[in-house]
């Protein structure tokens, strides 16, 4: 009983907290650009990240190290720099991309420009990682990201062709734009498969002290929550497909746009509702990235970490997420585009995987790491499958970032 | 036992279980005759920075003795010989405060984190 609460616990937090700044503005752009056409990159992007983070958790229930942890100490700490540079910069990148979204939500709801709520964005984001605790942060914020759901039930209430939906799922060629198409796909593979997800996830484990007898609950939760998550992306990209392109919106290039994707269904509590989800959804990922950036460098570098102590009992740690939340917040209220820097963000992404996903082909095989535990065949096809993609993606978006990009 | 499997960049605690940071580098004394020996392990910026160079190395021993005065020129070092065990971490039979491994943390502690409100 008390597992089945866990699980279902678990399930809700990554279904509140799989929707953010990146997969949302990716899945409207490609939905009002190409309809249904690129579903399958969402599919794909989800199925890969199901996979990662049943291996991050796994990895961490059984070896009781954090993803961070075990880079460094199975390929030394020169290998280590590389993943660790990389993941810091997309981060930060995204952090910030976050907080535009908050500023964003927040300039529909009240008219002041977004550039004025960035610091606020930020500061309120701070204030609840330096005086809260990770359950607060992954279960309290999480759960409000349930709002969310809302998308799932405009989608349904449009009544798509659900046989075209289908189609989607399968990848097809484009007829027009096509280095704007595969773009597109880049950015909402990066959008789905963040490494942000996965570490944060490996974090998590270790916060809330897993070991081998979650193993059970690690695969619902990564397997469940990541899926529901998926289809909340597969949603948005539904409403945008139906309500943006029937409106003659093709070119997603303004947050203001987007709203009518709910209000064309919700009337003006559609309108609310769009708000506090872009809102609360940024919010969350805002305060997970900027965690994450503090647990991988505390992590690194071995230092005393962890959401539930007090700042003055992990100064370090502390620190990394107060700069990063605040230097973060910067460009955004110097007035960058916060959904141009989305879609870059989340291409970048995309090509900074093969440095994080490598490191699983190793260690989710060493014994004395996972034990028996270790991969089988279908999970080591799944990250040769991911490295790949992402030397793919490495390869093909900075020509595509030049081409095809907004 | 491999050294650089099974030691290096693993994460050092102190009896405490206080985390100190990770082995940044190891210490061996070459005897005659005989195999060499670990005497000791190394931490910090210092250890580190020698590992991506000789350059570095010189350049964040430089820093340090700038920023901190010249004994802390060197990476701090824990001797083998208070190793305690090894398993997901390794423990050292010392405490931590006793040390200026963390001299850094507490100096943010007193003058940066400790002030900001809540902390």
């Amino acid at each position: 009983m008390k597992k089945l609460l866990e699980i279902s616990l678990g399930v809700v937090t990554s279904v509140g907290g799989f929707l953010e700044v990146g997969s949302m503005a990716t899945a409207a752009q490609a939905g009002a650009l190409f309809g249904f056409q690129l579903i399958w990159a969402i599919v794909l992007g989800t199925i890969c990240i199901i996979f990662l983070v049943e291996m991050a958790g796994r990895f961490a229930a059984v070896s009781h190290h954090t993803i961070a942890d075990g880079i460094r100490e199975r390929f030394g700490f020169n290998a280590f720099l590389w993943p660790l540079l990389a993941v810091l910069l997309v981060n930060f990148l995204v952090l910030s991309a976050e907080i535009g979204g908050v500023a964003i939500a927040a300039e529909l709801a009240t008219g002041i420009s977004f550039q004025w709520w960035a610091l606020p964005a930020a500061f309120l984001a701070w204030l609840l990682l330096w005086k809260g605790t990770f359950g607060l942060i992954e279960k309290g914020v999480s759960m409000l990201g349930l709002i969310t759901l809302c998308f799932v039930v405009a989608a349904v209430m449009l009544k798509p062709e659900w046989k075209q939906v289908a189609a989607g799922a399968v990848p097809s060629l484009p007829q027009h734009d096509t280095a704007n198409y595969w773009f597109m796909a880049v950015s909402i593979l990066g959008a789905s498969i963040s490494p942000y997800l996965f570490m944060f996830y490996s974090s998590g484990a270790i916060e809330d002290q897993w070991d081998k007898s979650y193993l059970g609950t690690n695969r619902a939760i990564a397997g469940l929550g990541m899926s529901f998550g998926g289809t909340i992306s597969v949603a948005v990209l539904i409403v945008a497909a139906l309500v943006l392109g029937a409106h003659g919106v093709n070119q997603v290039d303004d947050y203001n746009q987007l709203p009518l994707m709910l209000i064309s269904v919700f009337g003006f509590w559609g309108f609310v509702l769009f708000v506090a989800s872009l809102g609360i959804a940024c919010f969350g990922a805002a305060l997970e990235v900027a965690l994450q950036q503090a647990y991988l460098v505390a992590q690194g570098f071995g230092w005393t970490w962890g959401e539930d102590l007090k700042p003055r009992d992990d100064p370090g740690f502390s620190l990394v997420y107060t700069l990063t939340l605040f230097f973060a917040a910067v460009p955004i209220a110097l007035g960058l585009d916060p959904l141009r820097l989305t879609i870059f963000s989340m291409a970048l992404t995309a090509a900074s995987l093969p440095l994080t996903v490598v490191p699983f082909l190793f260690l989710l095989n060493d014994e004395r790491y996972v034990g028996q535990h270790r991969n089988g065949v279908v999970s080591n096809a799944a990250v040769i499958f991911v490295i790949a993609l992402g030397f793919v993606l490495a390869v093909v978006t900075i020509p595509l970032q030049i081409f095809g990009g907004t | 036992m491999q050294l650089l499997r099974d030691i290096l960049d693993k994460q050092v605690v102190d009896r405490e279980q206080v985390k100190i940071g990770k082995v940044d580098g190891l210490v061996a004394e070459l005897r005659q005759g005989k195999p060499p020996r670990v005497v000791a392990v190394e931490l910090g910026a210092i250890a580190l920075a020698r590992r991506l160079g000789a350059r570095p190395g010189r350049l964040s021993a430089r820093l340090a003795a700038r920023l901190s005065g010249k004994q802390q020129a060197r990476p701090h070092r824990i001797a083998w010989t208070k190793v305690r065990d090894i398993g997901v971490d390794i423990e050292f039979d010392i405490d931590v405060r006793r040390t200026k491994i963390l001299a850094w943390q507490s100096w943010l502690r007193d003058r940066i984190v400790g002030r900001i409100p809540g902390a």
